[in-house]
């Protein structure tokens, strides 16, 4: 499990997360929802230390980290082993191959022979169906392409959670099912995943764990049943104002 | 004028051989080198960890000076300097070493900032992608970054090494005998000012030519990964 208590980030002088603590539980897929510029990335980041929040703790079951201290090499790469990041816009390295993007970090971080690295990107590869891919250049491949593409390169490094941020906001539908049935498929096999998206009826299909985040602090933590059967007031608000419905145009 | 040119041809050409190419490539090897350092040393930032920070901020501030100095003052005072001046605070140098320090000088100064600039241009997203892999900043740079920085740092590089290849004219002024220095010395015996400066001309621009050639060829090498590029 992932546990973070008394998060606070701060940009300048206006806090984006305010004293915030979430668990998130091993082997689930817990989605982060919330309007924009809540601080639902900002939270997301922090886990993977591409943010670093100005107080508060992280622990994972063997390592804890209090993020109001300086960061050492060690607990940095320690903290990353665990996790990591699939981004809204995939950012797969351009210079690299598809198969030189999900081999080079293992190769280059892990060292891990060439041989099982590639062995295990083909593999990869096949499981999200594109195998005749692997010699080609990210930017010959469409934007679902190169997003699955991405979440092989994250697997490839064997992290116990795999973070999403927004990771289909930047498709079109067609291109954006193609990459939710290949995380659905994750979900189904345990990996544990925190996903940030606007999505519903994606959350509700695939969340274990629902987290509601709005102005920098959690105003839903629990089960999509509850979130998406039982709402409070403002998750009411929340759901209705993102599904698009005729009776708000009569208004 | 046929023959005129045939028989100061070869001299021409030798000197082109033995100073300009030299001096022009062995300059521009050197600068480079500079160059990557001081752009590394501007572009990183200073880590937390003190016992770095501060030796990495020194360092920062001698890069922030040379290049301000080399930028704020022309090359043949600079070649003066190091080569007329220098003497007088007990240290000689030999025309050719002199010029190569102060080619070299110069140009690094130059190239570090084209060289940051393709640093810049790559984006953070590439950064975060690759720290979340764990990569250390030396493997970000080394695999992902200047790879990729290479690519667009290669158009204003070759302006600085075509530049350069003219400025070596200017180790004439600090007696070393390159090509434009030659043909003048010929001008002298034979009156042709005319002819014989626009051969020098002409053969800088075989160089420079060739230059571009080269140019082409890198950078249809390195952006092979790019959309529309033909490889």
């Amino acid at each position: 499990m992932i546990s973070l208590k008394n998060i606070v980030k701060k940009y300048d002088d206006k806090e984006v997360l305010k004293n915030l603590s979430v668990d998130f539980p091993e082997g689930k897929t817990t989605v982060i929802l919330g309007p924009s510029g809540s601080g639902k990335s900002t939270l997301l980041r922090s886990l993977d230390l591409l943010v670093r929040p100005e107080s508060g703790t992280i622990s994972f079951s063997d390592l804890t980290l209090d993020y109001s201290e300086p960061l050492t090499k060690k607990k940095s790469f320690d903290i990353r082993k665990k996790t990591s990041m699939v981004f809204q816009n995939w950012n797969l390295f351009p210079n690299l191959t598809v198969l030189q993007n999900i081999t080079t970090a293992p190769e280059t971080v892990l060292k891990a022979p060439k041989k099982a690295t590639e062995d295990q990107a083909r593999q990869l590869l096949s499981q999200v169906g594109l195998s005749e891919y692997a010699d080609r250049y990210p930017s010959q491949l469409s934007g679902g392409q190169q997003q699955r593409i991405s979440i092989c390169r994250a697997l490839a490094m064997n992290p116990e959670y795999i973070l999403l941020d927004e990771p289909t906001s930047a498709l079109d539908p067609e291109l954006e099912t193609q990459v939710l049935l290949i995380l659905e498929e994750l979900s189904k096999m345990d990996q544990s995943m925190i996903i940030v998206t606007h999505n519903m009826q994606f959350a509700r299909s695939v969340a274990d764990k629902i987290v509601f985040v709005e102005n920098g602090d959690i105003l839903f933590d629990g089960t999509p049943d509850d979130f998406f059967n039982h709402p409070t007031t403002r998750i009411k608000d929340f759901l209705s104002g993102i599904t698009f419905d005729d009776s708000q145009l009569k208004k | 004028m046929w023959h005129i040119i045939i028989t100061s041809l070869p001299e021409m050409i030798s000197a082109m051989l033995q100073f300009t190419i030299p001096l022009a490539i062995i300059s521009f090897i050197f600068g480079l080198i500079l160059a990557v350092l001081t752009a590394l040393i501007k572009f990183i930032k200073p880590s937390e960890n003190k016992v770095i920070r501060y030796p990495w901020l020194v360092l920062r501030a001698i890069a922030n000076f040379y290049v301000w100095l080399f930028r704020s003052t022309p090359l043949l005072v600079q070649l003066f300097i190091i080569f007329f001046g220098l003497p007088s605070a007990g240290i000689q140098l030999s025309p050719f070493i002199a010029a190569v320090i102060g080619f070299s000088l110069n140009t690094g100064a130059y190239a570090s900032e084209t060289i940051r600039s393709a640093l810049m241009s790559v984006p953070q997203d590439q950064w975060d992608a690759a720290f979340t892999l764990n990569f250390t900043t030396k493997q970000t740079l080394m695999k992902i970054v200047l790879p990729q920085a290479v690519r667009i740092a290669l158009p204003p590089l070759s302006n600085s090494f075509i530049g350069l290849v003219k400025d070596t004219s200017l180790a004439s002024s600090i007696t070393i005998l390159e090509m434009f220095q030659v043909s003048q010395q010929i001008t002298a015996k034979n009156f042709q000012p005319l002819l014989m400066y626009s051969l020098a001309a002409f053969l800088y621009a075989v160089i420079c030519s060739l230059l571009t050639l080269l140019q082409h060829y890198l950078e249809r090498r390195t952006s092979k990964y790019v959309k529309g590029s033909e490889a």
